[in-house]
């Protein structure tokens, strides 16, 4: 079957087999491995992707399910060399330890940065409980997320 | 690995009736696909004759959100985000609203649908106590007619409803809950996030004055299917409304689970615990009503 689709600002247009899911095509034959694969059951949040702007796990997502989608994954949210500001304070604040989790949190970070420019500590770990981190024991990733909301309204 | 399948992805609700009509045989519906695909990936049985998926959850006739004079109809396609972020939603049916809000992940609750919670009776799906509580109906479609019954009547046993396999759920019935009911939805499970509930209850109480005009319990995850207990309810309906009366309601539910599960090995853990939860909620409720 042929799926079209926007992805990270570029149309595409794929032909590949119905049962594969939406992370097995970005992997495989797109090679974006950006995005991960933990579980593979949707409680890991690892294969987080946007599908219009919204969090999903792309191992929860049939290839055909995305016809006419935007899609962002980590590789999207770059300005190419240059870092998204919420990528530099996920440095500055140590919030990468193994780094597998990393993308994944970064863009249930992202989606809600920006539905909620200004969220609570509280509403920064509701919106990455879907993210494992077996790592940073998330302080350090909800003081990543904390820095850039504060970095967004002193601008 | 998910085992290979043909896609159907039909442009209109018709046209997707039309598919299944003909061809149910061999046919798994999907929409949000948060229970179907992790079922598929483990090689779940439910889906070991599936030829074609069939995928409904662009459908746009099965997302919307309308008030008429009976009440609110939702659309069965509606994400749990969508009904935890609707303002009509959680201010008229507040107990949905939380259990939607607690439903996964946010990452599943941007995917999963309303209906998709229940066709599969799992006992755990956190919206039927909530949706129980509120009389909710479910309104099907086939190719050839169409249907409506309650929620209660369509949940049959643990894995089976009352819809046939050409039929899709179109929509949910919410009735206007009169004034004077307040409500409370408890959920328990091993941890905050994407956790499956151990428990659930949802409680609608109305008491006039100090008499118990109306109690509605339901529970999830702790019974076989989740189901309302119309014996306690009318027991205490006309009562006058006290502390000791909750105990012992709380009490009474205890032994109501008991008797339709049997002993289980979590039955000394859980039990305690959901006749607390109720007495909480029962407590908070009527001293809420206090001034």
């Amino acid at each position: 079957m042929t799926v079209r689709f926007t992805l990270n600002g570029r149309p595409v247009s794929i032909s590949t087999a119905p049962h594969r899911r939406l992370l097995d095509v970005l992997r495989e034959e797109l090679n974006l491995t950006g995005t991960k694969e933990g579980c593979g059951i949707g409680e890991c949040g690892a294969c987080t992707v946007l599908v219009n702007g919204k969090a999903v796990n792309s191992c929860l997502v049939l290839i055909g399910q995305i016809e006419s989608a935007i899609i962002t994954t980590i590789e999207g949210i770059a300005d190419g060399a240059n870092l998204q500001p919420l990528q530099q304070n996920f440095i500055r604040a140590g919030a990468v330890q193994c780094g597998f989790c990393t993308p994944g949190v970064i863009l249930s970070a992202y989606a809600l940065l920006s539905e909620n420019p200004q969220p609570t500590e509280e509403q920064v770990a509701a919106a990455i409980s879907g993210n494992l981190c077996r790592c940073t024991g998330y302080k350090q990733i909800i003081e990543a997320v904390m820095l850039t909301a504060q970095e967004r309204s002193a601008e | 690995m998910i085992p290979r399948f043909d896609f159907v992805r039909p442009r209109s609700l018709d046209e997707a009736l039309k598919v299944l009509g003909e061809n149910s045989g061999a046919m798994t519906v999907i929409a949000g696909g948060t229970d179907v695909i992790p079922g598929m990936q483990q090689g779940d049985a439910r889906f070991w004759a599936t030829q074609t998926v069939l995928d409904i959850h662009h459908l746009a006739e099965l997302r919307s959100i309308v008030k008429d004079g009976a009440g609110w109809r939702l659309g069965a396609g509606l994400t749990f985000s969508e009904i935890a972020a609707h303002a009509h939603i959680r201010a008229e049916f507040p107990l949905l609203a939380s259990a939607a809000a607690s439903i996964g992940s946010m990452q599943i609750r941007n995917r999963a649908t309303l209906a998709g919670n229940f066709v599969n009776n799992a006992a755990c799906a956190d919206s039927v106590p909530p949706l129980l509580v509120y009389d909710a109906r479910v309104h099907v479609r086939s190719l050839t007619g169409e249907r409506e019954m309650p929620l209660a009547e369509f949940l049959l046993a643990p894995n089976r409803t009352a819809l046939a396999r050409d039929e899709l759920v179109t929509e949910i019935l919410l009735p206007a809950v009169p004034q004077g009911y307040a409500g409370r939805f408890y959920k328990l499970g091993r941890r905050r996030g994407i956790a499956v509930s151990r428990i659930t209850l949802a409680l609608l109480l109305k008491v006039d004055a100090t008499l118990v005009e109306d109690v509605r319990i339901a529970s999830g995850a702790v019974t076989p299917i989740g189901a309302r207990f119309p014996e306690l309810e009318s027991d205490v309906r006309g009562k006058s409304a006290s502390d000791n009366l909750w105990a012992s309601l709380a009490q009474d539910l205890g032994n109501a689970v008991l008797e339709r599960t049997g002993l289980r090995w979590s039955s000394p853990y859980k039990l305690p615990v959901l006749q607390q939860a109720l007495f909480g909620m029962l407590c908070d409720l009527s001293s809420a009503r206090r001034p």
